[in-house]
């Protein structure tokens, strides 16, 4: 690894962990390995949201010309986001794109994906069936989203209506994330939902 | 070169370059001595340049606003880059208010930066080198990108005052150089987009190799923003076309040959416009499968029902068993083609479709698509077809030849027969998308009438052409010029200059 690269990461490494957000728990970095290519970065779902009360786990890859280039995040927690993969957890963002900055850090990484969470773009979204559903049924979007961290995140609020369809459809052999895509991509209905996993 | 020129040139030769030569060549077949401006709707004045032609041509208006403006000739083509090379509204917005002229071309700042240190210029955000108790002494500072202490010499910076070291200018430049990034290179500063211009970016660069580069990079970008240039879109060419009137029309590479449309780049497209074209392209690459149903190269003979394939590009068939005469596109009988009746290419709209049911609606929108679709498509495999036939029509002039009936000389016109209806098929080949999105009125009509009247020659042209024995020298004569007019005429009434 360059040695800028290694130089700046151990630097804003101690920014995170010394920032006043680590201290209210609403942003953490780890090292995944000794070289400092490789980082996990965590973001507390910000309040009066549907992350509120979840707990998401970044990965973060520090690339060779970093910081001259951005670093490469995806999220490792499953999230229903218009901005984020539900499948892959890759991120838009323009900040991780063409409007890098070497003079931005890890920190303020965090922090852009966290302010991501509180006011999506669907206008320039990475999941269609999200943007779709974000900017049709809202208020489906946000039960599906809360569910979603409630399943993978740690969130506190359940959705027993959501857990029985998805019970049912483990009775027929489905696996119970497979089940819970169908269903929120289909705004909860069971009989689209079924329709398209067994097609 | 102008569009006027090549008339004489289409001499035969034997190597197949079949229509190439053709489309490169946009002759008028009776050049009379009038204006081509006035009397050639496709008139374009254009020339192709070599590299050092347009580097010429782009310092000397970097010249004349850099002495104008008293700016250096680096900042001079950040404005001009950002303006679309036009000088003299440089220079009047200069003079009306400099400031704001610079601001929008991002070379200043909107507010004046700070006068700081130099680490924390960086905005309040990035606090890496004010947090972590480093003292900046009085020689020394920390470079925001490295975190490293140097003296003040090492670091400089644009307009808004965001200062960082020689050595992470040099790795900023080369990382956005190796991404093909030139004129848009930008501070490294957080949400700061000042532009890096050229003489910048060059004095800290430090590899030799990238400083080719990256001026390879920014003569691309150069051309591209400047609405007189274009790169031929030929793989591989280096001309850049020059047009000092640019336009919609038909430009041809002298070195490639390739044959183009100056203002999008795209393939020649009277009587559509750029932006409609691109519309009926996009369209049609996202409806292909289901149009791929009728791209059959074989229908029945609608009398006796007998498999008919299409082998040549007229699309006045004739059964090789019935002996009947019918159209390709509509399978009508082919009489009623040649009069005042012919409506095969016009699509008649269900007036009250308004009214009608979503579902009934789609399938209107569907037909009336593939109505375009078809000729569209049609057209264009005629033309592909004809070239065949040109290679036909080759090598029956060297069976006559040889055989004694006739001359070179007195073939010629067979040649330049197929050639001219090439010009015409295409032609007719872009009225399509033109006419599916018109709008219903009677400029419409009489749009399709001019098209039907052009279409019906062409089918005449070309049903002669592939018949033609060296008696006939008049009578396709006359064909070829009553399909041109067909053709001027329609282009003089509705492509838009
Ligand atoms: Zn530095
Ligand atoms: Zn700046
Ligand atoms: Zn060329
Ligand atoms: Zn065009
Ligand atoms: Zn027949
Ligand atoms: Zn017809």
């Amino acid at each position: 690894m360059a040695n800028i690269a290694a130089q700046r990461i151990k630097r804003e490494f101690k920014e995170v962990i010394k920032s006043e957000e680590v201290a209210k728990c609403a942003i953490k970095v780890e090292l995944v390995s000794d070289s400092y290519t490789e980082l996990k970065g965590e973001i507390a779902g910000p309040p009066d949201t549907p992350y509120e009360g979840g707990n998401f786990v970044l990965e973060i890859k520090v690339p060779e010309t970093y910081p001259f280039n951005p670093p490469k995040v995806r999220f490792l927690t499953k999230i229903w986001h218009p901005n984020i993969s539900s499948v892959t957890g890759a991120i838009c963002l323009d900040i991780l794109k063409d409007q890098w900055a070497a003079a931005m850090t890890l920190r303020t990484v965090l922090l852009s994906l966290q302010a991501l969470l509180s006011a999506a773009e669907p206008d320039d979204p990475q999941d269609a069936v999200v943007a779709k559903q974000y900017k049709d049924a809202p208020d489906m979007f946000r039960l599906t989203a809360r569910h979603w961290t409630a399943a993978y995140a740690g969130g506190p609020y359940s959705n027993p209506e959501f857990d029985s369809k998805i019970r049912r459809l483990a009775d027929m052999g489905i696996e119970s994330h497979d089940a819970r895509v169908a269903l929120s991509s289909f705004n909860w209905d069971l009989e689209r939902a079924t329709e398209q996993l067994f097609s | 070169m102008s569009s006027d020129e090549g008339d004489s040139d289409m001499e035969y030769s034997d190597d197949d370059c079949g229509y190439a030569d053709y489309y490169n060549t946009v002759d008028d077949c009776d050049i009379d001595q009038v204006d081509p401006s006035k009397s050639d709707p496709e008139y374009f004045l254009f020339e192709c340049l070599l590299v050092e032609d347009v580097e010429r041509l782009l310092n000397e208006n970097v010249e004349t606003l850099s002495s104008n403006l008293q700016i250096t000739p680096s900042l001079a083509k950040v404005l001009l880059h950002t303006h679309g090379w036009a000088v003299q509204d440089v220079i009047s917005k200069y003079q009306l208010d400099a400031s704001l002229l610079l601001v929008q071309s991002r070379i200043k700042p909107p507010h004046p930066p700070s006068h700081t240190t130099t680490s924390s210029a960086c905005g309040s955000q990035s606090s890496l080198v004010s947090k972590d108790g480093l003292e900046d002494d009085e020689n020394q500072s920390n470079c925001p990108v490295c975190i490293t202490a140097s003296n003040a010499e090492v670091f400089s910076g644009l307009a808004c005052g965001h200062k960082f070291c020689k050595d992470c200018w040099s790795m900023h430049f080369e990382v956005q150089i190796i991404q093909g990034i030139s004129t848009g290179i930008c501070c490294m500063a957080q949400q700061c987009d000042i532009y890096a211009p050229e003489d910048f970016v060059l004095t800290l660069l430090s590899k030799p190799s990238l400083r080719d580069k990256y001026q390879q990079f920014a003569f691309h970008d150069y051309v591209k923003s400047h609405p007189q240039l274009r790169f031929c879109p030929g793989p591989n060419c280096p001309v850049v076309i020059y047009a000092k009137e640019p336009k919609a029309k038909r430009s041809v590479c002298s070195k490639c040959k390739s044959s183009f449309c100056f203002k999008c780049g795209m393939d020649y497209h009277a009587p559509t416009d750029c932006s409609t074209i691109k519309k009926w392209l996009t369209k049609c690459a996202d409806d292909s499968e289901t149009a791929n149903y009728i791209s059959a190269h074989t229908k029945d003979c609608p009398r006796c029902h007998i498999c008919i394939e299409k082998n040549g590009g007229c699309n006045h068939m004739q059964c090789y068993s019935c002996k009947h005469e019918f159209c390709w596109m509509c399978l009508g009988d082919w009489k009623a083609h040649g009069s005042e009746y012919y409506e095969c290419s016009r699509y008649k709209e269900n007036p009250n479709i308004a009214h009608e049911s979503v579902h009934a609606q789609a399938r209107e929108a569907l037909k009336k698509y593939l109505h375009y679709y078809e000729r569209w498509e049609n057209h264009s495999k005629s033309l592909k077809l004809e070239e065949q036939t040109l290679q036909t029509i080759k090598s029956r002039i060297n069976q006559k030849v040889m055989d004694a009936s006739g001359t070179w000389i007195d073939w010629q016109y067979l040649l330049e027969a197929a050639m001219l209806l090439a010009k015409c098929r295409y032609s007719l080949q872009y009225t399509y998308p033109y006419a599916y999105y018109m709008e219903p009125s009677s400029r419409k009509e009489l749009f399709e009438y001019q098209q039907a009247q052009l279409e019906a020659e062409i089918e005449n042209l070309s049903w002669k052409v592939e018949r033609a024995e060296t008696t006939d020298r008049g009578d396709l004569e006359n064909q070829m010029d009553i399909a041109e007019k067909r053709r001027t005429t329609l282009l003089k009434d509705f492509l838009e200059v």
